[in-house]
């Protein structure tokens, strides 16, 4: 595992790299002798760069850390996995349908492992969160394919 | 007594308020006291609800949550030895030795007690402060403004990091952040690709789901994979009610916490574990029972409580008078009120007096909500200390998506939602604090505003930030504040607490 904070500092000068990149394109247009819309871009990139290269320093003059403690990475990267596909297919199925299966699955993943409890919490709890949001609170959540039963 | 004073007390005192406060108060002690969930979650679980209510409701749920939250730390700190919040870690060093004498319920009130202590001096103060401050504050002009907001952000750079550097690089970044979409003072559209979702930019709200809860959420889910997630523990509370010897006991470190807390509180990002690590360490150097303190004393416990419950009426000064916040709370607080149209700053007194009172009974209640409801319930609620995490995370998963969706109706927010939470993931990674780059978000376009109005009305010349007496003391204070901070980091090289809520 190299030092956290050189790895810090090099992500974030290629940060700074970049955005002073994308600063230098932006549209020259304000009156004379003020600020134009580059102008504060430009004071963020400086920072950036100066203080990710006092980072790199420290890092680079600092001691190396201790190697991380790997275990149990397992099941949060399938969680962020999971995440992703729910909201990915979100506006498609419907609150509902999608929060159905990712619910479940999230529940093993936290340690329940009654199933008669997982098919029962996982159906009844997006369902009371859809009609609490949509009638109580007046907030409509995307109904997806089941729009006309929940609509 | 103004007539905002009483329009004010009488908002705040209407039924529907008191309920809001006391519903959450309730819910604040519940997410404080459950370890792996902090304020911020109880806040972003409860967030689309303020979208919808009444802002007198929101601002009263809102505030109960935050007050009873650093109470409820205190509960598994002083019967599990597990902090609730980060706020309560001092309180575990002499709640949990006095519960595991078989006191837990002695020491739950000492710290219910101390908690309203602090919590109703810091009222105090927010009442008097806060309207002379606004008063001075109406008298800002750019330069001054914008002096003041740089000081709020650099102080909480300094505060909320282990290293001054990292914390300055975390604000640095949200500034980045805060530059996508329409300069606010041509409208020029900037990063945005020509993505039409980007104009109108991140939104801090959704960055804040992002950054506090997905990894949050992760965390618990290591914990179990670790076998660390079960938190059942003997919960034998024993009598609650406080004795006349422990009360005495409390005065000198109630008044201590009090003082501390609150004057910690209005500076941006000191928050509570800070404070209450500061007025601990001060009880102990006056008292005479020197030796007691780790061992289970009723001083140990008052000093940290009172002082980590009166940073909120200190923290709500800054955020009321100037939109400064100084932790992820009163950031939320101030996103609530914007949702609504009413931006918090000295403004808000002069055109909306009685709202702004409101807002400060409003707090004042849930401090006598805090004590009660945490006195008569605290039997009830140390059970749920066993509350299944496969119940709980699940939903906070799916109340952060919801929360996402709502605050504009764009999928495109719950994206952004969950880019901030790989990016939270990222930072605590690498040890990079998040609370100055959501704070960034939060101020970094006032930031921007007031330096080009200000550069614009001086024709360019920079010696404008430094005609203005107010100017000149903000910008030395932010100085000051940052050489400090380096100072110390090279004295110590001790880890500082790190200040989220």
């Amino acid at each position: 595992m190299r030092n956290r904070n050189v790895v810090a500092a090099l992500i974030l000068i290629a940060l700074g790299v970049v955005y002073g990149y994308l600063t230098a394109g932006l549209p020259k247009r304000s009156l004379p002798d003020t600020p134009d819309p580059s102008f504060f871009p430009w004071i963020i990139t400086a920072s950036l760069l100066i203080l990710s290269s006092v980072l790199l320093v420290q890092g680079l003059r600092g001691a190396r850390d201790a190697p991380d403690t790997a275990g149990g990475l397992r099941a949060p990267t399938v969680f962020l996995v999971l995440f992703v596909v729910y909201v990915a297919v979100l506006p498609f199925t419907g609150f509902v349908l999608a929060s159905v299966p990712f619910f479940a699955a999230l529940m093993w993943l936290y340690g329940e492992r009654r199933l008669g409890w997982i098919g029962v919490v996982s159906i009844a709890l997006p369902v009371i969160l859809v009609f609490v949001f949509r009638h109580a609170l007046q907030i409509p959540l995307p109904t997806g394919v089941l729009a006309g039963l929940l609509g | 007594m103004s007539p905002d004073v009483v329009a004010g007390f009488a908002g705040a005192s209407l039924p529907g308020s008191l309920v809001a406060t006391a519903l959450g108060v309730a819910l604040g002690l519940i997410v404080g006291m459950i370890p792996g969930m902090t304020i911020s979650t109880g806040i972003i679980v409860v967030l689309p609800l303020t979208f919808v209510l009444d802002p007198t409701l929101s601002i009263a749920l809102l505030l109960g949550i935050y007050v009873g939250g650093m109470t409820g730390g205190s509960f598994s700190a002083t019967l599990l030895n597990i902090p609730g919040t980060p706020s309560a870690s001092a309180t575990a060093m002499d709640g949990y030795p006095m519960a595991h004498r078989g006191e837990g319920g002695r020491a739950l009130s000492v710290a219910i007690i101390a908690s309203f202590v602090g919590g109703f001096f810091s009222f105090l103060c927010l009442y008097f402060i806060a309207p002379a401050l606004a008063d001075v504050a109406l008298r800002f002009r750019a330069p001054d403004l914008f002096s003041v907001v740089f000081f709020g952000l650099t102080v909480i750079c300094t505060f909320a990091a282990r290293s001054p550097v990292k914390g300055l690089l975390s604000a640095v970044i949200g500034l980045v952040i805060v530059t996508i979409g329409q300069d606010p003072v041509m409208g020029t559209a900037r990063f945005t690709f020509g993505n039409a979702d980007l104009l109108a930019g991140v939104h801090f709200l959704t960055a804040l789901i992002g950054l506090f809860a997905v990894p949050q959420l992760v965390d618990n889910m290591i914990a179990i994979a670790r076998g660390q997630g079960d938190t059942r523990a003997s919960t034998r509370v024993g009598s609650v009610l406080p004795k006349m010897a422990d009360l005495k006991a409390m005065r000198l470190p109630a008044a201590i916490g009090s003082v501390t807390g609150a004057f910690l509180g209005i500076l941006p990002g000191a928050g509570g574990p800070i404070a209450a690590f500061i007025s601990y360490d001060y009880t102990k150097r006056f008292s005479r029972n020197k030796d007691q303190f780790g061992k289970g004393c009723v001083e140990g416990i008052a000093a940290p409580e009172s002082a980590n419950n009166a940073v909120t009426g200190g923290a709500l000064i800054p955020m009321m008078t100037l939109g400064i916040p100084g932790d992820p709370v009163t950031a939320i607080l101030i996103g609530a009120l914007l949702v609504h149209g009413l931006a918090p700053g000295p403004l808000l007194f002069m055109e909306r007096g009685d709202f702004a009172y409101t807002v400060i009974f409003s707090f004042m209640w849930a401090n006598f909500f805090n004590l009660a409801i945490a006195l008569a319930g605290v039997r009830l609620l140390v059970k749920l200390l066993a509350a299944p995490k496969a119940l709980l995370m699940p939903t906070i998963a799916l109340l952060c998506v919801i929360g996402s969706y709502a605050l504009r109706n764009s999928f495109f927010d719950v994206w952004v939602m969950l880019g901030f939470g790989l990016l939270g993931i990222a930072m605590r990674h690498l040890d990079m604090p998040v609370v100055p780059l959501l704070l960034a978000l939060v101020l970094g376009r006032q930031l921007e505003e007031h330096m080009r109005v200000a550069l614009t009305g001086s024709s360019g010349d920079v010696m404008v930030f430094f005609q203005s007496p107010f100017s000149v003391l903000f910008l030395s204070l932010s100085v000051i504040s940052i050489v400090w901070s380096f100072v110390s980091e090279r004295r110590s090289g001790r880890p500082r607490p790190a200040p989220s809520s």
